[in-house]
This record gives structure tokens, sequence and C-alpha cells, in this order.
């Protein structure tokens, strides 16, 4: 059995059947093969599946493909404009803040919804927590951190919270 | 030089920010099959009988495999590098399961789902077995050795000595004896395992789509167990997701899918799930060292006798097995200190657990065991930690030896713990302690000290047997853009900006006209490792840079015959070769290599059309003292509410010589001492005495987060920063230390509580306990 849905994936709409078992991450992996979005665990805790969903962070192994039906969905390839990284995307290339790239798409995504819902940390010690959602085994983290303080500073106008973070920043 | 030494992003970044990282579950072929094992339930049983009659017959299932089946078609299984007295063993069980995980059928279906719930059907009648679960029933010689072709659970056992033991030990005014133990723990990269094998009938070529650190040790395990051609054996490897010493083994998985790809002829592949990979992919770090310590009263280290037990689980690793790993051991042990006599006698013993693999820094256990020992020495002796190492460190002077014979001349220990105690401001923390004492509060205050071979001084790594030289291929191409060949195997460290770095500097190129090649055995040369043992900075480095020299060479012959000047005096920049001060006269490296390509016979005599060189390195331009080494300091709370520990400060002083990209070095140390904290905190591959795993997923393996590690503060203190090879490898040392550090810190914070700390885990009911507010 499967189930008709419309969605909106990266931008482009999708008519679709799914199989009401399939997960979003294996629909979007396998029937889109839009394969940056990685499955780390399976049971919702490493956030390496996260994608945006009407533009919240979500994770895709905890979603069924249906129920995105109707839905904007969002994944790491959506970020690249003709061939232009996202400042975020920028912001994070220049500190060095990856090396695997497994948990990354995860990791890029949260920020994005972070960034994009306009609720910047007041300090380094929320942006921690609110990364916390998301398991990396290489970084020891800081170089994410450092990332996506420098992407809040790009990609706002200097408002009061973004500089808190800035100042905080430990370079 | 202009790249060397630049915090220059990489160039991986584009593809693993954008989502076009190919990972191995991202490889998709036609007519893939897909498979599912069916795994023990039972840490130790005997087979009876195995009905797989259902599971044939089962949706999409293509084939289904036991032992016996796969027993006919693979195996024995035997590690192409002998470490030990090696069990018999096939990629499925025969007879008995070893471990809960351990490999009992395989289903192959059409997807993943389809296998996956097929091995459901497979009925198993087992007799349970008494699990050997712990040291103390290994060690019993009245309990059977689980491996019946071996004659005892005690697999390997080694002797070290260095000095006169007997002798300094007389010498002393007291003798501390202390058994230190850390816990069994997992590498966990984010990406699990997984294999696709692609069989070709026609050719009888094997392709083998595989996420290693080590595609050539891949490709000679498979070629030797499975009795394939090794020349018709491809082994591929693009983006990997992490690995830590966990993906330099070949698994039996491995051959089970190869070997149903033959059988079946289409491609096969495997993904393992995360409650699989923690159960049953590998395991690290379960060792213990009962130590007696013997000091003179002033606080001389005369002397050290060492006794390492070492668990490996049930089956040895592939293509090396834990029993490799005392010998690293026990000879860094004594570390950077003055000892006059040292002995070690270390076993191997085998249990009903999972495989022991390498975790990054596989020998760490002597750095924690030295460094606890140190402090607990001190506490003892009434010295302070800082004191009581300054006392006893080899300066590093001409001709200084560990006691174990490996030379440490030119070694920076005490100028790094110097300047590790000045940045974290020793003495103001120490009186802040005090003040912290006075309103109650606990802080405290740790640092510890480490050698990382890599390479290691001259003997080590000539005597490096399997380990030492490194080949690679330079060639400048038709174009004049250059390629570089390489024997690593990345998953994360950035080879791919570092090694084009060095050689663009060397060539005079820019750095987008060089090329990094791996992860293709038919192209990249042999290395038992790949990207392992910090082997890239220097071995690695050294490789590019010696043929880039080589490739060079022969370019300026060519420019210097055809601009009538001598090649010593040409240099290359931005891919222009000119006499040096003379800009007007220039040919292009891309004139040179169109030339040599398409009319080598146009080339001036007694030159070489062959602009590619692919010597073997072998250290030749090493400078320095070989090791990387340095201190790690830092601060901590401990809340004796709760029982948890606030990382107030963190900093690290690193000597790895020449730092070739600061963003790449950083990163290696920053999570090399997370998953120090991790260690200490919060993981543990926990078992119960049934033998029964309780660790199997992220809500019972606990991973910090970036709530969790603070921010980690780094120097360098570049030692031989001019030399010609000055590279050392950093991968390791972050870990191999920060638990020392991390313990002697909480440690010192509960003295006032008379806290001995000789296990390494510490949750915070254990800190608690350590502290008398709860008994155990």
């Amino acid at each position: 059995m499967t189930m008709d849905m419309e969605l909106t994936v990266n931008g482009s709409a999708y008519q679709v059947s799914a199989d009401p078992r399939r997960t979003l991450a294996d629909f979007l992996r396998e029937d889109l093969r839009l394969t940056g979005t990685h499955l780390g665990c399976e049971h919702g805790v490493c956030g390496a599946c996260t994608v945006m969903v009407d533009g919240s962070a979500v994770r895709s192994c905890l979603m069924l493909a249906v129920q995105a039906d109707g839905c904007d969905v969002m994944t790491i390839e959506g970020l690249e404009r003709d061939g232009q990284l996202h400042p975020l995307q920028e912001s994070l290339r220049d500190c060095h803040s990856f090396q695997c790239g497994f948990c990354t798409p995860g990791f890029v995504m949260t920020a994005l919804a972070m960034i994009e819902e306009g609720s910047a940390p007041a300090s380094e010690e929320e942006l921690r927590e609110n990364l916390a959602g998301n398991l990396c085994r290489c970084t020891g983290y800081q170089s994410i951190v450092e990332g996506v303080i420098e992407a809040v500073r790009r990609t706002t106008d200097q408002s009061a919270s973004a500089q808190g973070a800035v100042e905080k920043r430990v370079s | 030089m202009r790249l060397v030494g630049a915090k220059i992003p990489r160039v991986e970044d584009r593809r693993i920010l954008t989502g076009r990282g190919h990972y191995i579950d991202d490889v998709q072929l036609p007519f893939m099959l897909h498979s599912s094992f069916l795994r023990s339930p039972l840490a130790h049983g005997r087979i009876n009988s195995i009905d797989v009659t259902e599971a044939r017959r089962a949706p999409g299932v293509v084939a289904v495999y036991t032992g016996e089946d796969m027993k006919a078609l693979a195996g024995p299984i035997k590690p192409v590098i002998p470490t030990g007295p090696a069990p018999e063993y096939f990629p499925l069980v025969t007879d008995k399961v070893l471990f809960v995980g351990d490999l009992v059928a395989m289903v192959v279906a059409e997807s993943r789902a389809q296998a996956e719930d097929a091995c459901e059907l497979i009925e198993v009648d087992y007799d349970p077995l008494p699990a050997v679960v712990d040291y103390e029933t290994a060690l019993d010689p009245s309990v059977p050795p689980i491996f019946s072709d071996l004659e005892s659970n005690v697999l390997v056992t080694r002797h070290l000595e260095g000095g006169d033991v007997d002798a300094a030990f007389k010498e002393a005014d007291r003798v501390i004896e202390v058994e230190l133990s850390q816990h069994r723990v997992a590498d966990v990269p984010m990406e699990t395992r997984g294999v696709v094998a692609d069989y070709d009938d026609d050719s009888g070529q094997l392709t083998v789509h595989s996420a290693t650190q080590s595609p050539q040790g891949v490709r000679i395990q498979l070629a030797s167990t499975l009795d394939h051609p090794i020349n018709k054996l491809v082994v591929l490897t693009q983006d990997v997701g992490g690995s830590f010493g966990l993906k330099i083994n070949i698994f039996r998985e491995d051959f089970c899918v190869c070997v149903a790809s033959k059988q079946i002829g289409r491609p096969v592949k495997w993904i393992e799930d995360r409650n699989e990979h923690m159960i049953a992919s590998g395991h690290a770090r379960e060792e213990k060292i009962l130590a007696q310590v013997a000091v003179s009263d002033a606080g001389d280290v005369l002397g050290l006798k060492a006794e390492l037990t070492l668990d490996q689980g049930s089956y040895p690793g592939l293509p090396f097995g834990a029993a490799i790993f005392p010998s690293l051991i026990d000879v860094l042990l004594p570390g950077p200190y003055k000892v006059k006599g040292y002995s070690c006698d270390s076993k191997v013993i085998t249990t009903n657990k999972c495989v022991y693999v390498a975790y990054r820094g596989p020998w760490a256990i002597e750095t924690w065991a030295r460094e606890r020992l140190l402090d607990i020495v001190a506490h003892e002796l009434g010295l302070d930690p800082a004191e009581i190492r300054r006392r006893n460190y080899l300066e590093g002077a001409e001709g200084d030896q560990l006691i174990t014979g490996r030379s440490v001349s030119g070694i920076t220990s005490r100028e790094t713990l110097d300047r590790a105690l000045a940045l974290i401001d020793y003495e103001e923390v120490r009186s802040q302690q005090q003040v912290a004492r006075n309103e109650g509060r606990c802080v405290g205050v740790g640092f510890a000290t480490f050698l990382e071979a890599a390479p290691g001084p001259p003997e080590m790594r000539l005597g490096g047997g399997m380990f030492a030289g490194e080949q690679a291929t330079v060639k400048l191409e038709a174009d004049g853009r250059v390629t570089i060949i390489t024997a690593q195997s990345p998953h994360g460290q950035g080879h791919e900006t570092t090694l084009a770095q060095v050689v663009a500097d060397e060539m005079g190129v820019s750095m987008d006209q060089v090329q990094v090649v791996y992860g293709d055995t038919r192209l990249t040369p042999f290395s038992i490792v790949g990207t392992g043992g910090s082997r890239a900075a220097t071995w690695a480095t050294g490789a590019v840079l010696v043929n880039a020299r080589k490739v060079k060479e022969k370019v300026l012959a060519i420019a210097g015959a055809q601009l009538e000047v001598s090649p010593e005096d040409l240099e290359i920049s931005e891919g222009i070769i000119t006499p040096k001060g003379v800009p007007s006269k220039a040919i292009s490296l891309a004139q040179i290599a169109r030339q040599a390509t398409l009319g080598p016979a146009s080339l001036p005599p007694g030159t070489d059309a062959n602009l590619e060189s692919n010597e073997r390195f072998l250290g030749e331009g090493i400078t320095g003292s070989g090791w990387s080494g340095g201190t790690h300091a830092c601060v901590v709370e401990v809340d004796l509410g709760t029982g948890a520990v606030k990382i107030v400060r963190y900093v690290v002083i690193e000597d790895c010589g020449r730092v070739i990209n600061p963003g790449v070095v950083a990163g290696q140390i920053r999570g090399g001492v997370a998953q120090g904290i991790g260690q200490v905190f919060y993981e543990r591959a926990a078992y119960d005495k049934e033998g029964n795993f309780l660790a199997g997923t992220f809500m019972d393996y606990l991973l910090p987060t970036a709530a969790e590690i603070p921010t980690i503060e780094i120097e360098y203190v570049e030692s031989d920063p001019e030399g010609e090879i000055g590279f050392r490898g950093v991968g390791e040392g972050g870990i191999i230390v920060a638990p020392a550090a991390l313990t002697n810190a909480i440690e010192d914070a509960l003295l006032p509580f008379g806290a001995k700390i000789t296990e390494m885990y510490l949750p915070p009911a254990k800190v608690l306990e350590l502290a008398g507010i709860i008994e155990e």
C-alpha cells in the first residue's frame, strides 16, 4: 500500500506515492536520491538526519514521509544557490568547523533553522545548548560553535543578541 | 613557503557542506541486493541446530547463509599480520557463539527491510555456556578456554626490562603500589560500518567499496581469506564518516558480503545500524596496570614494576590483533622521566565480549597510568605534582633515552609543562582553590605530560617493521597541473588540503593546481594502516615532499637547458619558472609538461621526459626529536550535591614540530580531548556478569555534546620550526593525555576527602563516592 502526497523539497514540487512506513529520511535518500541527509543512529539522538520542515529543524529518521504531505522541506542540498555557498556554509568552511563531514548536514540544518527563526543565542553557552541535540565525534565542537557565531555575525544586522555572542567568542 | 603554516580553508569542505560527500551508504549500484545478519543473543553458547527454511521462503529473499554454508566458501580467517596464537574461526560461527552480537547467519534480499524481516524467521537452538566476562575468570586456569583449539584464555605474555630494576628498588626509601584500570569504551564514529561488494563474473574482478582507513589493508586481507587473486580485487574508498581506529579493521561481515556477491553475481550491500554498531563493531581500551613505584623521600622516581593485563574480547582483530598493543604500551609507560630500573609483564586475555579494536592512541593506558601514578606519589610524599615532574623529567639532551632505550633527544616536556602552568596561572589557581575551599566549594587543578611517537625517533622508525616508510606518487600532468597519489585514506583529517599545501609550496604552484588522489587500490601504493597511527604529518607529507622535489629537479633540468641557466639558479612561482632576479626570461610549468608529454624527443639531451616520481620515503630528512608531545592542564569544580564536574579551564601546550595547517591541527587536538572527556565522564561499553551488553543505543552509551565540552585553549611549542621535514603527527596526543589531566584535577579537588582515583570512569555517582558523600 502506498499513499499519495504532495510536497516541496528544496523548492521543487513533487507529487509522489510513498509507503506509509517509510521514514522521511529514507524517502529523501532513496526515492529522491538526496543523500546529503545522513543516518547516524535512526533513533533520534545524533541529529545527523536533521532537515527543515516548514522552517523548523526536524529529525527525518523520526518522521514518516507521509507526514510531510503538504510541507515545504529543505535539505542540505538546498542551501547553495547558483554555485554560491550560503553565508552559513561559508562561515563553517572558514572556521574549519568540520572534519569527516558525516554529522555536518545535521548541524548545518539545525543552525540554519536557528538563524532563520531569528533566534540568535544570547551567549556562547546558550548556543552550545542549542547545538546539543547534534552529535559530532571529530571536532570537540569548538570549531562548530565558532562557525555558527561567525555565521550569525555575517547574516544579522549586528543585533544585540548576535553582538553578545560575538563578544563572547574565543578565537 | 606560502601555504604551509597557514589556516587554508579545506578543499573537502565544499562537498561536505553541500551534501555532496560520498559515503558508503551513498553507493548505489544497478541490481544491488541488501543484507542483514542474525546475531547471537548469548555471550557464550553452543549451536545445536539452525533452521533457515522459513527465511529462505520469505518475500524478497535471494539467499540465506549459515555458518556451515559460509565455511565452505571462505576461511578459516587468519590475520595477514600474525600477532599471537590465532584460533581457527570463520566468517559466520560454525559451532559456538562467543559474544552477544556474534555472527550466526546472513540473509541477502532485494531490500534491507526484507533481509531484516527474514532474519527474524531463522530458528536457532542454543545450549548456553558460562560466559567469561572479567579478568579473574579469564585468568582462572580451571576455566576452559573459550577457543577450544587454544590452550588457555591467556593468549600472549610479554616481558620488557630496562636498566637495573632490582638495584632501583633497593635504593628506594619507599615503594608505592597501585592498581589502575581503564574501562571498555568504543570508537563510535558517526557513520557506522558498511561495505558493498560487486563481483563481475566475466572478468573475475571483485570490486569492494569499503568505508575503511586502509583500502590496501582491506584488499590484502580479503584476498587472503577469500583465496581471491589479489590482482582481480579492487578496493575503493571515498568519504568515510569517522573511524578513530575502528575502520583499520577488516570485519567478518566484509567476507560474507564478498562471498554473497561472488555466489549470486549481483552487487551486495551491508550497512550496519547503530545498535549493531554498539554491540558488535568493536570495543577498546579495557586494560589494567598493577604498578609498584620505587621512590626516594625527596621525590626521585627510581624504579617502576608493572603488570599489564589487556582484555581483547573474543576474536582477534584483522589485519592485526590487540596482541600487538602491549609492545607499544610497555615501551612508553615510563615516559619522559629519569627512571633507573623498569620491568613490565604483559598478558593479553580473551573473553566473551566484543572484539577489541584500535581506538585513537591504542597504547593510551601508559600515559594515564604514569601521570596518575606521579600524582599519587606526589600526594604521598607531600610534594606538588608540578615539582615531582620537574624533578624527574628527562631534559631531551643529546643522548637522552627512555629507560626502554628510545632516544628522546630534543623533547620539550619540561618546556610544555612550564608554559601550561604559566598559561593557567598556576599560583593564582592554587590561591583561588584555597578561597573556594574556605567557601565550601571544591576546585581542583591537574595536568599531565605525554609523548606521541609520531613518527618516533630513528630507532623506532627503522625498527617499525610494517609501519616504516611510505610511498607516494607526484606527477606533473600534461597541462602543468600536479597530481599526488597517496597511500593515506582520510576520514576527516583533511589530507586533500594539507598534502596539497605542502606540494604546492614545493612545486611553486597554487593550491587549485594540485589534486590529491586516494582510496583506489588500482592507483594507490600499499600501506597496511593507510591513515592511522598519526602517520600522515611526517610519513605521508615526507613522501609527497621528496617526490615533489624529484619532479621539480627534472623540470628545472629541462628549463635550465632551454633557458641556458643553471637549474640551481631557477625558481618557480605560480607555475612560472624564471632565473632568480631575471623575471623577463621565463618558461611555464605547463609548457614543459606539454612538451614532455607530447614531444618528449624534442627535450634537451640528458633530461627526463618522465615527470613523475614514486619513491618510497624512509625517513631521510626528518629533523627534530621525532616525538610529538606536550602538556595539558585543567581546572575543575566538583559539585558535591550532584557529583557533576565542571571543566572551568582547559589548556593544551602541544609540540608537534612545524604546523602545516593550524585549523586542521587544532581540530585534531580538540577532537581528541573531547573524546578523552567522554571517556572519563560519559562513555562506557558495559557488560553485565552474564556477558549481556548494556549500552546498545545512544541513550545508554553517552557521547558528549557541545554543552559538555569546554573551550580548549591551544598554544604550540614549535620545536625545530625550520626543519627540512619537521612536521609531526598530532592525531592521538589529545585523547591519550586528557583523561590523566582530568582525573588528576578531580583528585586534586577531592584531596580534602582523601580521594584516590584508581579507575578512570568517573560518572557523578563515582565522584560522590570518592568524596565520601555516598557509599559504594
